[in-house]
Protein backbone atom coordinates (compact mmCIF):
# COMPACT_ATOMS: atom_id res chain seq x y z
CA UNK A 1 0.00 0.00 0.00
CA UNK A 2 2.51 2.56 0.85
CA UNK A 3 4.56 2.23 -2.16
CA UNK A 4 1.42 2.43 -4.52
CA UNK A 5 1.10 5.87 -3.34
CA UNK A 6 4.45 7.36 -5.31
CA UNK A 7 2.86 5.83 -8.40
CA UNK A 8 -0.60 7.16 -8.35
CA UNK A 9 0.96 10.79 -7.35
CA UNK A 10 3.46 10.27 -10.75
CA UNK A 11 0.46 9.09 -12.88
CA UNK A 12 -1.68 12.14 -12.04
CA UNK A 13 1.43 14.51 -12.25
CA UNK A 14 1.80 13.29 -15.47
CA UNK A 15 -1.56 14.19 -16.77
CA UNK A 16 -1.82 18.15 -14.81
CA UNK A 17 0.09 18.92 -17.78
CA UNK A 18 -1.88 17.97 -20.50
CA UNK A 19 -4.88 19.97 -19.02
CA UNK A 20 -2.64 22.58 -18.54
CA UNK A 21 -1.67 22.73 -22.34
CA UNK A 22 -5.43 23.67 -23.02
CA UNK A 23 -5.75 27.76 -23.07
CA UNK A 24 -9.34 27.60 -23.58
CA UNK A 25 -11.42 27.18 -19.71
CA UNK A 26 -13.08 23.75 -20.11
CA UNK A 27 -16.15 22.64 -18.11
CA UNK A 28 -15.64 19.91 -15.60
CA UNK A 29 -17.50 16.34 -16.88
CA UNK A 30 -18.42 13.80 -14.29
CA UNK A 31 -19.73 11.38 -16.95
CA UNK A 32 -16.17 9.73 -17.33
CA UNK A 33 -17.14 5.33 -17.79
CA UNK A 34 -16.12 3.64 -14.95
CA UNK A 35 -14.89 -0.21 -15.97
CA UNK A 36 -16.01 -2.96 -13.66
CA UNK A 37 -13.11 -3.60 -10.98
CA UNK A 38 -12.13 -7.38 -11.68
CA UNK A 39 -13.28 -9.88 -9.05
CA UNK A 40 -11.03 -9.66 -5.71
CA UNK A 41 -9.78 -5.99 -6.35
CA UNK A 42 -10.32 -3.69 -3.69
CA UNK A 43 -10.88 0.57 -5.32
CA UNK A 44 -10.16 3.49 -3.35
CA UNK A 45 -11.24 7.01 -4.65
CA UNK A 46 -8.92 10.32 -4.63
CA UNK A 47 -9.98 13.22 -2.90
CA UNK A 48 -11.50 16.28 -5.64
CA UNK A 49 -8.98 18.41 -6.58
CA UNK A 50 -8.96 21.70 -7.84
CA UNK A 51 -7.12 22.69 -10.40
CA UNK A 52 -7.52 25.62 -13.22
CA UNK A 53 -9.18 23.60 -16.12
CA UNK A 54 -12.01 21.92 -13.69
CA UNK A 55 -11.81 19.48 -10.67
CA UNK A 56 -10.14 15.92 -11.36
CA UNK A 57 -11.05 12.75 -9.17
CA UNK A 58 -9.09 9.69 -9.62
CA UNK A 59 -10.06 5.86 -8.75
CA UNK A 60 -7.54 3.76 -8.02
CA UNK A 61 -8.26 -0.09 -8.22
CA UNK A 62 -5.64 -2.33 -6.12
CA UNK A 63 -5.10 -5.94 -6.51
CA UNK A 64 -3.37 -7.22 -3.57
CA UNK A 65 -0.78 -4.39 -2.98
CA UNK A 66 -0.67 -3.79 -6.35
CA UNK A 67 -2.32 -0.93 -8.63
CA UNK A 68 -3.75 -2.16 -11.07
CA UNK A 69 -5.98 0.23 -12.80
CA UNK A 70 -6.30 4.06 -12.72
CA UNK A 71 -9.88 5.23 -13.49
CA UNK A 72 -10.90 9.16 -13.96
CA UNK A 73 -13.91 9.48 -11.73
CA UNK A 74 -13.90 13.47 -12.93
CA UNK A 75 -11.94 15.10 -15.51
CA UNK A 76 -11.84 18.42 -17.20
CA UNK A 77 -13.99 18.11 -20.12
CA UNK A 78 -11.39 19.13 -22.80
CA UNK A 79 -9.74 17.70 -25.58
CA UNK A 80 -6.27 17.07 -24.63
CA UNK A 81 -7.74 15.27 -21.39
CA UNK A 82 -10.30 13.08 -23.64
CA UNK A 83 -6.95 12.21 -25.62
CA UNK A 84 -5.04 11.26 -22.70
CA UNK A 85 -7.78 8.97 -21.33
CA UNK A 86 -9.45 7.52 -24.13
CA UNK A 87 -11.99 4.70 -22.85
CA UNK A 88 -13.39 2.12 -24.51
CA UNK A 89 -15.22 -0.78 -23.63
CA UNK A 90 -15.15 -4.49 -25.62
CA UNK A 91 -17.56 -6.52 -26.69
CA UNK A 92 -18.51 -9.20 -28.45
CA UNK A 93 -19.50 -9.48 -32.31
CA UNK A 94 -22.88 -9.78 -32.85
CA UNK A 95 -25.06 -10.89 -35.62
CA UNK A 96 -28.92 -9.54 -35.76
CA UNK A 97 -31.14 -9.15 -38.11
CA UNK A 98 -33.02 -6.16 -36.41
CA UNK A 99 -35.34 -3.83 -37.97
CA UNK A 100 -33.79 -0.51 -39.55
CA UNK A 101 -34.46 2.71 -41.56
CA UNK A 102 -30.47 2.64 -43.24
CA UNK A 103 -27.33 0.99 -43.13
CA UNK A 104 -23.95 2.28 -42.57
CA UNK A 105 -21.09 -0.15 -44.13
CA UNK A 106 -18.46 0.22 -46.75
CA UNK A 107 -19.90 -0.01 -49.99
CA UNK A 108 -17.31 0.85 -52.84
CA UNK A 109 -18.94 -1.14 -55.62
CA UNK A 110 -22.54 -0.78 -56.65
CA UNK A 111 -21.50 -4.67 -56.76
CA UNK A 112 -21.80 -4.71 -52.84
CA UNK A 113 -24.58 -2.26 -52.93
CA UNK A 114 -26.77 -5.41 -54.76
CA UNK A 115 -25.97 -7.34 -52.34
CA UNK A 116 -26.29 -5.31 -49.17
CA UNK A 117 -29.15 -4.97 -47.14
CA UNK A 118 -29.07 -1.21 -47.97
CA UNK A 119 -30.72 -1.80 -51.95
CA UNK A 120 -33.65 -3.95 -50.07
CA UNK A 121 -34.47 -0.84 -47.87
CA UNK A 122 -34.26 1.10 -50.84
CA UNK A 123 -36.37 -1.05 -52.69
CA UNK A 124 -39.21 -0.64 -50.36
CA UNK A 125 -40.19 2.96 -50.67
CA UNK B 1 -40.02 10.22 -51.21
CA UNK B 2 -37.14 7.83 -51.68
CA UNK B 3 -34.43 8.63 -54.71
CA UNK B 4 -31.21 6.64 -55.65
CA UNK B 5 -28.61 7.52 -58.07
CA UNK B 6 -24.89 7.06 -59.28
CA UNK B 7 -23.34 9.42 -58.68
CA UNK B 8 -19.03 9.29 -57.70
CA UNK B 9 -19.38 5.86 -58.28
CA UNK B 10 -21.68 4.97 -55.31
CA UNK B 11 -25.26 4.21 -55.15
CA UNK B 12 -26.38 7.46 -53.27
CA UNK B 13 -30.19 7.56 -51.48
CA UNK B 14 -32.24 10.25 -50.30
CA UNK B 15 -35.13 9.34 -47.93
CA UNK B 16 -37.05 12.50 -47.44
CA UNK B 17 -39.64 12.25 -44.79
CA UNK B 18 -41.23 15.90 -45.32
CA UNK B 19 -43.93 15.82 -47.51
CA UNK B 20 -43.60 19.84 -48.86
CA UNK B 21 -44.32 19.70 -52.64
CA UNK B 22 -41.17 22.11 -53.07
CA UNK B 23 -39.06 20.10 -51.37
CA UNK B 24 -38.92 17.33 -54.45
CA UNK B 25 -37.04 20.58 -56.15
CA UNK B 26 -34.70 20.73 -53.49
CA UNK B 27 -33.18 16.96 -53.71
CA UNK B 28 -33.04 17.94 -57.20
CA UNK B 29 -30.80 20.34 -56.28
CA UNK B 30 -28.92 18.40 -54.15
CA UNK B 31 -27.82 15.56 -56.46
CA UNK B 32 -26.87 18.26 -59.17
CA UNK B 33 -24.87 19.14 -56.72
CA UNK B 34 -23.55 15.70 -56.20
CA UNK B 35 -22.51 15.93 -59.80
CA UNK B 36 -21.27 19.04 -59.82
CA UNK B 37 -18.52 18.00 -57.11
CA UNK B 38 -18.13 14.43 -58.80
CA UNK B 39 -16.86 16.60 -62.12
CA UNK B 40 -14.96 18.80 -60.28
CA UNK B 41 -12.81 16.83 -57.76
CA UNK B 42 -12.64 13.32 -59.46
CA UNK B 43 -9.09 12.47 -59.80
CA UNK B 44 -10.62 9.59 -62.24
CA UNK B 45 -11.58 12.74 -64.63
CA UNK B 46 -9.01 14.53 -67.07
CA UNK B 47 -10.87 17.46 -67.01
CA UNK B 48 -11.63 17.86 -62.96
CA UNK B 49 -9.83 20.83 -61.46
CA UNK B 50 -8.12 18.14 -58.99
CA UNK B 51 -6.60 16.69 -61.86
CA UNK B 52 -5.61 20.00 -63.58
CA UNK B 53 -3.94 20.79 -59.94
CA UNK B 54 -2.11 17.45 -60.31
CA UNK B 55 -0.58 18.09 -63.63
CA UNK B 56 0.27 21.59 -62.90
CA UNK B 57 -1.74 23.29 -64.74
CA UNK B 58 -3.57 25.54 -61.52
CA UNK B 59 -1.48 27.85 -59.52
CA UNK B 60 -2.06 27.12 -55.68
CA UNK B 61 -4.03 31.11 -56.06
CA UNK B 62 -6.48 29.63 -58.53
CA UNK B 63 -7.91 27.13 -56.68
CA UNK B 64 -11.48 27.42 -55.93
CA UNK B 65 -12.09 27.87 -52.13
CA UNK B 66 -14.22 24.62 -52.38
CA UNK B 67 -10.92 22.84 -53.32
CA UNK B 68 -8.95 24.69 -50.74
CA UNK B 69 -11.21 23.75 -47.90
CA UNK B 70 -10.98 19.92 -48.72
CA UNK B 71 -7.01 20.47 -49.61
CA UNK B 72 -6.99 21.88 -45.97
CA UNK B 73 -9.11 19.07 -44.76
CA UNK B 74 -6.49 16.02 -46.49
CA UNK B 75 -4.31 17.93 -45.15
CA UNK B 76 -4.94 18.36 -41.18
CA UNK B 77 -6.14 14.64 -41.16
CA UNK B 78 -2.69 13.69 -42.51
CA UNK B 79 -1.01 15.23 -40.35
CA UNK B 80 -3.25 14.28 -37.38
CA UNK B 81 -2.73 10.62 -38.03
CA UNK B 82 1.08 10.95 -39.10
CA UNK B 83 0.80 10.39 -42.38
CA UNK B 84 -1.62 7.32 -42.31
CA UNK B 85 -4.13 9.11 -44.06
CA UNK B 86 -3.42 10.61 -47.15
CA UNK B 87 -4.29 11.96 -50.02
CA UNK B 88 -1.19 11.51 -52.11
CA UNK B 89 0.11 7.87 -51.44
CA UNK B 90 3.59 7.40 -52.96
CA UNK B 91 3.39 6.37 -56.55
CA UNK B 92 0.14 7.62 -57.49
CA UNK B 93 -1.43 11.23 -58.49
CA UNK B 94 -3.63 13.72 -55.62
CA UNK B 95 -6.70 11.55 -54.58
CA UNK B 96 -8.69 13.49 -51.82
CA UNK B 97 -11.93 11.61 -52.55
CA UNK B 98 -11.53 10.07 -49.28
CA UNK B 99 -12.61 13.62 -47.72
CA UNK B 100 -14.20 15.01 -50.62
CA UNK B 101 -17.74 11.96 -50.55
CA UNK B 102 -18.20 13.37 -46.68
CA UNK B 103 -17.70 16.75 -47.45
CA UNK B 104 -19.82 16.56 -50.60
CA UNK B 105 -22.78 14.70 -48.95
CA UNK B 106 -22.85 16.32 -46.19
CA UNK B 107 -23.20 19.78 -48.57
CA UNK B 108 -25.85 18.15 -50.39
CA UNK B 109 -27.51 17.63 -46.98
CA UNK B 110 -27.41 21.18 -46.47
CA UNK B 111 -29.13 22.29 -49.43
CA UNK B 112 -32.15 19.89 -48.25
CA UNK B 113 -31.90 21.87 -44.74
CA UNK B 114 -31.77 25.14 -46.06
CA UNK B 115 -34.62 24.46 -48.73
CA UNK B 116 -36.35 24.03 -45.14
CA UNK B 117 -36.50 20.06 -45.04
CA UNK B 118 -36.31 19.04 -41.68
CA UNK B 119 -36.67 15.04 -41.80
CA UNK B 120 -34.46 12.89 -43.83
CA UNK B 121 -31.77 10.40 -44.40
CA UNK B 122 -28.78 10.80 -46.94
CA UNK B 123 -27.28 7.38 -47.44
CA UNK B 124 -24.27 7.51 -49.89
CA UNK B 125 -22.39 3.72 -49.97
CA UNK B 126 -23.13 3.62 -46.74
CA UNK B 127 -21.94 6.93 -45.19
CA UNK B 128 -25.12 8.28 -43.52
CA UNK B 129 -26.52 11.57 -42.84
CA UNK B 130 -29.61 11.80 -40.90
CA UNK B 131 -31.88 15.00 -40.01
CA UNK B 132 -34.73 14.55 -37.73
CA UNK B 133 -37.26 11.85 -37.26
CA UNK B 134 -38.11 8.68 -39.47
CA UNK B 135 -41.80 9.13 -38.02
CA UNK B 136 -43.61 9.30 -34.92
CA UNK B 137 -40.65 11.54 -33.43
CA UNK B 138 -38.10 8.43 -32.88
CA UNK B 139 -34.79 8.78 -34.21
CA UNK B 140 -33.17 7.17 -36.85
CA UNK B 141 -32.41 3.65 -36.84
CA UNK B 142 -28.80 3.35 -38.28
CA UNK B 143 -27.59 -0.46 -38.56
CA UNK B 144 -23.89 -1.28 -39.35
CA UNK B 145 -23.42 -3.98 -41.63
CA UNK B 146 -21.90 -6.82 -39.91
CA UNK B 147 -18.12 -7.39 -41.66
CA UNK B 148 -18.48 -10.69 -42.55
CA UNK B 149 -22.34 -11.16 -43.30
CA UNK B 150 -23.62 -8.81 -45.55
CA UNK B 151 -27.30 -9.16 -44.69
CA UNK B 152 -26.95 -9.30 -41.03
CA UNK B 153 -25.95 -5.58 -38.72
CA UNK B 154 -23.70 -5.75 -35.93
CA UNK B 155 -25.14 -3.07 -34.24
CA UNK B 156 -28.00 -0.40 -34.31
CA UNK B 157 -27.03 3.39 -33.88
CA UNK B 158 -29.64 5.57 -32.82
CA UNK B 159 -29.14 9.03 -35.14
CA UNK B 160 -31.54 12.53 -35.43
CA UNK B 161 -29.42 15.38 -36.32
CA UNK B 162 -26.10 13.43 -37.11
CA UNK B 163 -23.83 11.14 -39.14
CA UNK B 164 -22.71 8.05 -39.44
CA UNK B 165 -19.50 6.74 -41.12
CA UNK B 166 -18.13 3.53 -41.94
CA UNK B 167 -15.16 2.41 -42.97
CA UNK B 168 -14.39 -1.50 -43.59
CA UNK B 169 -12.58 -4.39 -45.22
CA UNK B 170 -15.20 -6.91 -46.38
CA UNK B 171 -14.26 -8.20 -49.89
CA UNK B 172 -10.91 -8.45 -51.65
CA UNK B 173 -9.70 -5.88 -53.83
CA UNK B 174 -11.47 -3.10 -51.68
CA UNK B 175 -8.89 -1.46 -49.20
CA UNK B 176 -7.94 1.66 -47.45
CA UNK B 177 -4.18 2.23 -47.72
CA UNK B 178 -1.64 3.32 -45.16
CA UNK B 179 0.15 6.46 -45.98
CA UNK B 180 3.08 5.70 -44.07
CA UNK B 181 3.76 1.94 -46.29
CA UNK B 182 1.57 2.03 -49.07
CA UNK B 183 0.32 -1.14 -48.07
CA UNK B 184 -3.21 -1.86 -47.30
CA UNK B 185 -3.89 -1.02 -43.93
CA UNK B 186 -4.33 -4.22 -41.28
CA UNK B 187 -5.46 -4.31 -37.70
CA UNK B 188 -9.28 -3.20 -38.42
CA UNK B 189 -12.25 -5.02 -40.46
CA UNK B 190 -14.42 -2.15 -39.74
CA UNK B 191 -14.97 0.90 -37.86
CA UNK B 192 -18.12 3.28 -37.79
CA UNK B 193 -17.50 6.73 -36.32
CA UNK B 194 -20.98 8.83 -35.18
CA UNK B 195 -20.44 12.84 -35.27
CA UNK B 196 -22.12 15.42 -35.97
CA UNK B 197 -21.38 15.94 -39.42
CA UNK B 198 -20.93 13.67 -42.13
CA UNK B 199 -17.09 15.43 -43.12
CA UNK B 200 -16.05 14.47 -40.01
CA UNK B 201 -17.46 11.37 -39.48
CA UNK B 202 -16.06 9.49 -42.76
CA UNK B 203 -12.46 11.28 -42.63
CA UNK B 204 -12.03 9.71 -39.08
CA UNK B 205 -13.30 6.66 -39.87
CA UNK B 206 -10.81 6.71 -42.86
CA UNK B 207 -8.35 7.85 -41.29
CA UNK B 208 -8.72 5.22 -38.09
CA UNK B 209 -8.58 2.31 -40.78
CA UNK B 210 -5.75 3.35 -42.30
CA UNK B 211 -3.93 4.03 -38.84
CA UNK B 212 -4.98 0.08 -37.71
CA UNK B 213 -5.38 -1.05 -34.88
CA UNK B 214 -4.60 1.86 -32.88
CA UNK B 215 -6.49 3.54 -35.16
CA UNK B 216 -9.79 3.34 -32.51
CA UNK B 217 -7.67 4.99 -29.67
CA UNK B 218 -7.04 7.79 -31.97
CA UNK B 219 -10.73 8.19 -33.11
CA UNK B 220 -12.29 8.10 -29.63
CA UNK B 221 -10.13 10.69 -29.16
CA UNK B 222 -11.44 12.90 -31.45
CA UNK B 223 -13.73 15.88 -30.54
CA UNK B 224 -17.42 14.87 -31.04
CA UNK B 225 -17.12 11.49 -32.16
CA UNK B 226 -17.89 7.98 -31.03
CA UNK B 227 -16.49 5.00 -32.45
CA UNK B 228 -17.40 1.07 -33.07
CA UNK B 229 -14.85 -0.93 -34.46
CA UNK B 230 -14.35 -4.72 -35.38
CA UNK B 231 -10.84 -5.88 -35.27
CA UNK B 232 -8.80 -8.39 -37.05
CA UNK B 233 -8.97 -11.28 -33.97
CA UNK B 234 -13.05 -10.25 -34.53
CA UNK B 235 -13.40 -8.44 -30.94
CA UNK B 236 -15.51 -5.11 -30.73
CA UNK B 237 -14.60 -2.32 -29.53
CA UNK B 238 -16.24 0.65 -28.75
CA UNK B 239 -16.91 4.16 -26.84
CA UNK B 240 -18.86 4.01 -23.74
CA UNK B 241 -21.07 7.20 -25.12
CA UNK B 242 -22.12 5.36 -28.57
CA UNK B 243 -25.86 5.57 -29.29
CA UNK B 244 -26.84 2.42 -29.42
CA UNK B 245 -30.62 2.28 -29.66
CA UNK B 246 -32.45 -0.24 -27.22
Amino acid sequence: MRRAVPVLLLTVAGLVPLWRFEARPASTSGTAAVAEAPAGARTVDGELISTSEGDVQVRVVYSGDEIVAVQMLKQPDSGPTRRAVPILQEETLRAQSADVDTVSGATATSEGYIASLQSVLDGRG
Amino acid sequence: MRRVEQVMGLPISVDLVDREPELADAVERAFAWLRAADARFSPFRADSEVSRLDRGELAEDELSPDLAEVLGLCSSYEEATGGAFTARLPGRGLDPCAVVKGWAVQRAAGVLADAGARNFCVNAGGDVVTAGSPGGGRPWRVGVRHPDLADRVCVVLESRDGAVATSALYERGQHVRDGRTGLPARGLLSVTVVAPDLTTADATATAAFALGADGVAWAAARPGCEVFAVDSERRVLRTPALPVAA
